[in-house]
């Protein structure tokens, strides 16, 4: 190994390793970026200027929603970059040399139609940082990825290398190749790797904090932007649009909005709240120094069904079921229920999950720790739904820009 | 000495000259002045002319400009009309206008009276005392338009000729006194060519439309805009092809040989009339069908002279079936949007074909310039919708299309999105679309019909909602507008062409034309990369503008648009700097491309057959 574990654990006591954060500005980069700043490591964070901000400018922001002290926030470096620009290390390269490099910038789409940009960030971004990992003198690289690279096996799925697929999407498949090209770069340049897989990251499970609001948000938002759309409808127009879909007022006051979404019986979404995805990140960091696969996901998947009641539950609605195929025979799905039926499409495979993501390498770190993934149940949810509505589901979260 | 108001003469100075203000596109009228005058002195296009003049220190003040500004009645006409196109509302400067004037006679000033020359007394002689002008204010609402790198020249006359026989004895004297003429069908000018020294030759009172439907033709006299043949044509359930709505028909037949999206099933240049009248630089009146005359049909590969001053074109009728529609179908990648329009060439389905970039969506469907920058932004990154293909047709037409697209965007959709583009551009919506991870992207599902009720309730399509778009004090006059069904009906908006003119809304445009082979996917994208990189190097502002195929999908019409601030100084250096160098890069694209030809070639020589520039034997 380029690094030994001697000299790893004396860099790691004495924090003076320097550790370079791709996507530091994305959800998962900016968590750990800090979890790494608060227990006094050197971070640099690289991150993209976005929407007429400087990366800088994102970086302090969002060291504003973190409520970072000055300190910490002025400790934090900031090295202005896009991964997929093959001239993105000049800018961090002229901030010195990195011990560590923690990689998570990552798009997350998952459409087809998405293809290019996706293999742009997952593939040739990842290409570039393993390269300048090699010139920078980096020791130990943590691989940010999903525990979906398992694609489309069933049954049991182990922290070990996925060599092919099949996969579901192409966010799978560019995950998985992304993978296999950092484990075979970092064993023939001698660097320790560690590769994290968690699985659906959620809002904070105390505070409901969060930065994105796709996956679990986005079809809770849609349904929550339609309720308000026939509420309105009934209330100031008479409700004639309302009416031909069969959406009324029920008499406390709750919209009833019949929609019957489409999912397999058993199953259901592994959902991890952010603060045990940080909690383990930081526990497996500094514990798991052979390098290894590392699933982060949660012993308990939430059934679809049990969302769908948390979400009626939290925004006043009825009418919402669940059903299997032969749930519309004879009745054809409405409006809505096609819009729904288009979104969930993509999202079915995460939703109807049987899995189980064993955590061999992950659990016994965690369980000395004492870290348990906490159960995602209403109050979670009901949590994670105040702050979207909150920062009205991200339009709000810097004063109406997008982060 | 009479205030200049800043906000007045800054508006002023934006005056695009696309005599918008002198058709009656919007049914409110037009200003009354204008059409007793005929002068375009007496037009809102004029008076902002005027108060320019006066700010900039080019005119006095003359009994013409005192008579321009009195006979203004501030009735608010102008603000609708300017508004719908270019965003402008020119009432402002004719208020500033009124108390310019007030306040110079308050202070005993004196109007300015030019002295009757010989020639202007034998003008007058021809044409008649009222229909010729040596006014220095006048003069100088014919002396400039908004083209950077041309003029102003002050003419020395202007005259309104009422016939034939008078154009001609007005030719016969400028010749005989050595002067020059330009020519303008409705007095304006937008491109810097019809500025002269000499005589301006306004036809703004030859205004007569003969129909013949036994011959399938309308006889139209030099002053009749395209706006009013086509309104003509459409009362009486026909169509003609048809330029912008301002220009005059036989000024455009001359000068481009009139193209449109309508050019898929009409053709161009003498595919769209049958015969043409003209009075020669001599002053002989001919007939291009005359055996004996000289042969326009033809072509020269040069920058030619017009055959002289057309008085009267008799100009094709094409019929219309009474279930006609538009509709767009949207790609998200211009090579498959120019392959499916070519197809439709190919296949002879459809009527008005035309690939539309985002810029011109948002454009045609947006009544204000805001809410078309955020559509624009929209189109692709929300909605997926980088191209599209605008179509119009007849039921058969548009049963094939929907056949042969994944998804189209019908003339019902496109009311809905018309009437509800306030709601469409509501962020919450556009993060939805933006977020949707479906497999297609967003227009795809808002396509489908079973869609419609959905997006019915979340756009609340409605004259009102639209009307939510514009200043306060036009949402009156908007609510009323688009509650008129020919507002947001595609065929009626495409045939009248009254949206094209808000593409250069946000600044004056320099429209490229180019034919070309629309097989040739990778001349057309040499093309627009050519156009895009000269824009590119200096700082200029540019768009692709629209592709419309022709003689059956063999050929087809490119417009790339440049867009310059005609009144900021550096804009102009920019366009300056940049022209020379498109000229010598087309030219040796067309010479190595069968197919490849600049309109400019085609400039003046309109009456040609299409074949003769468009194939080369």
């Amino acid at each position: 190994m380029k690094m030994d574990l001697d000299t790893l654990r004396k860099k790691r006591a004495a924090r003076d390793s320097r550790i370079l954060v791709t996507g530091g500005a994305g959800f998962l980069g900016s968590h750990f970026a800090v979890a790494l700043l608060e227990a006094g490591y050197r971070v640099t964070v690289v991150a993209r200027p976005s929407k007429g901000l400087s990366a800088p400018a994102r970086i302090e922001r969002l060291a504003g929603w973190f409520g970072l002290d000055e300190r910490l926030s002025g400790a934090l470096e900031v090295a202005e970059g896009d991964i997929v620009d093959p001239g993105w290390p000049e800018a961090a390269a002229g901030a010195g040399r990195f011990d560590e490099i923690v990689h998570c910038a990552s798009s997350t789409a998952f459409s087809e139609r998405k293809r290019p940009e996706v293999e742009a960030a997952n593939i040739d971004g990842l290409r570039n940082v393993l390269d300048f990992a090699v010139r920078s003198g980096c020791g130990f690289l943590h691989h940010i990825s999903t525990a979906y690279v398992a694609g489309k096996r069933t049954g049991r799925s182990a922290e070990s290398w996925v060599e092919e697929g099949p996969f579901t999407n192409v966010y799978e498949e560019t995950k998985a190749r992304g993978e296999i090209m950092a484990r075979e770069a970092c064993r023939r340049e001698a660097i320790r790797l560690n590769v994290y897989r968690p699985t659906i990251v959620t809002g904070h499970s105390g505070t409901g904090r969060t930065l994105r609001f796709n996956a679990l948000y986005y079809p809770v938002k849609a349904a929550v932007f339609l309720r308000d759309i026939y509420a309105a409808d009934i209330r100031e127009r008479g409700g004639r649009k309302a009416a031909e879909l069969g959406i009324r007022l029920a008499d406390d006051g709750a919209v009833v909005m019949p929609l019957r979404i489409e999912v397999a019986r058993g199953g259901g979404i592994n959902l991890v709240p952010v603060d045990h995805c940080v909690r383990a990140f930081m526990a497996i960091f500094e514990d798991g120094l052979d390098g290894g696969i590392y699933h982060i996901a949660n012993p308990r998947t939430t059934r679809i069904e049990e969302l769908v009641a948390f979400g009626e539950r939290r925004f006043r609605m009825e009418g919402i079921e669940t059903c299997g195929p032969e749930g519309f025979a004879g009745r054809p799905k409405n409006a809505l229920e096609i819009l729904y039926g288009s979104y969930l499409e993509i999202y079915r495979p995460y939703m109807q999950d049987t899995r189980s993501f064993d955590a061999l390498n992950a659990a016994p770190i965690l369980e000395r720790r004492g870290l348990v993934c906490p159960e995602f149940d209403y109050g979670t949810f009901a949590r994670c739904m105040d702050y979207a509505v909150e920062a009205d589901w991200g339009s709000k979260l810097w004063g109406g820009n997008r982060p | 000495m009479p205030k200049i108001v800043p906000e007045a003469r800054a508006t002023a100075a934006q005056c695009r000259h696309y005599a918008m203000c002198k058709i009656d596109y919007l049914a409110t009228g037009l200003c009354p002045s204008g059409p007793e005058k005929h002068f375009v002195t007496y037009y809102p296009q004029g008076r902002m002319d005027l108060y320019r003049g006066l700010a900039e220190g080019r005119i006095p003040v003359t009994e013409a400009l005192l008579d321009a500004a009195d006979t203004c009645s501030l009735c608010g006409i102008c603000d609708a009309q300017c508004h719908f196109v270019t965003g402008l509302q020119p009432t402002a400067v004719m208020r500033a206008l009124k108390t310019y004037v007030e306040e110079f006679r308050r202070d005993g000033g004196e109007a300015v009276r030019p002295a009757e020359d010989e020639a202007l007394r034998r003008l007058r002689a021809i044409a008649g005392r009222d229909w010729v002008s040596n006014d220095p204010a006048v003069l100088w609402t014919y002396a400039d338009d908004p083209f950077p790198l041309a003029g102003p020249q002050m003419p020395r006359y202007v005259v309104l000729p009422g016939s034939r026989e008078e154009v001609a004895a007005v030719l016969r004297l400028a010749q005989e006194l050595g002067l020059d003429i330009a020519v303008r069908g409705n007095g304006g000018s937008v491109f810097g060519f019809v500025f002269t020294d000499g005589i301006v030759l306004d036809m703004n009172r030859m205004r007569r439309i003969e129909f013949d439907l036994d011959n399938w033709t309308a006889a139209v006299e030099p002053g009749v805009t395209s706006f009013e043949l086509q309104q003509e044509a459409f009362r009486r359930g026909l169509r003609v092809n048809a330029a912008e709505p301002a220009a005059t028909v036989c000024g455009n037949l001359v000068c481009t040989g009139t193209f449109s999206t309508w050019s898929n099933v009409y053709g161009t240049a003498a595919d769209n009339f049958v015969d043409m009248e003209f009075v020669g630089r001599d002053g002989r009146v001919f007939r291009l069908n005359d055996k004996a005359g000289p042969n326009h049909y033809a072509f020269e590969h040069r920058v030619a002279p017009s055959p002289g001053i057309c008085t009267k074109a008799f100009v094709k009728l094409h019929p219309v079936t009474d279930d006609e529609e538009g509709l767009l179908v949207p790609f998200t990648n211009l090579d498959d949007a120019v392959r499916f329009a070519c197809e439709l060439g190919q296949r002879r389905i459809g009527l008005a074909v035309a690939v539309l970039g985002a810029h011109y969506i948002a454009g045609f469907l947006a009544p204000d310039e805001d809410l078309a920058g955020r559509l624009k932004k929209a189109l692709p990154e929300a909605l997926g919708v980088n191209y599209a293909v605008f179509a119009t047709g007849d039921r058969f037409a548009r049963d094939a299309i929907q056949k042969m697209a994944p998804a189209v965007i019908d003339a019902g959709l496109l009311r809905l999105l018309m009437l509800g583009l306030p709601r469409l551009l509501e962020p919450r919506w556009l993060d939805l679309a933006h977020d949707d991870e479906g497999r297609g992207p967003a227009f795809e599902l808002l396509c489908r019909p079973e869609m419609r009720p959905l997006v019915e309730a979340v756009l609340q399509p409605s004259p009102e909602t639209i009307a939510e778009s514009v200043p306060e004090g036009l949402r009156p006059f908007y609510r009323d507008l688009y509650a008129r069904p020919e507002m947001t009906d595609m065929v009626w908006l495409n045939m009248h062409r009254i949206v094209s003119a808000r593409m250069s809304r946000r600044k004056h445009m320099f429209a490229f034309l180019v034919y070309l082979p629309p097989a040739r996917l990778d001349v057309l994208h040499e093309i627009l990369d050519g156009f895009a990189r000269v824009a590119g190097a200096h700082g200029i502002d540019h768009d692709f503008g629209f592709l419309t195929p022709m003689d059956l999908g063999k050929r087809a019409i490119l417009e790339y648009d440049y867009y310059v601030d005609h009144t900021d100084p550096a804009e102009k250096a920019k366009i300056a700097a940049a022209l020379p160098e498109l000229d010598p890069w087309l030219d040796g694209l067309a010479g190595r491309v069968p197919g490849v030809m600049s309109l400019k070639y085609v400039f003046s020589q309109g009456c040609s057959r299409k074949e003769s520039f468009l194939y080369r034997v």
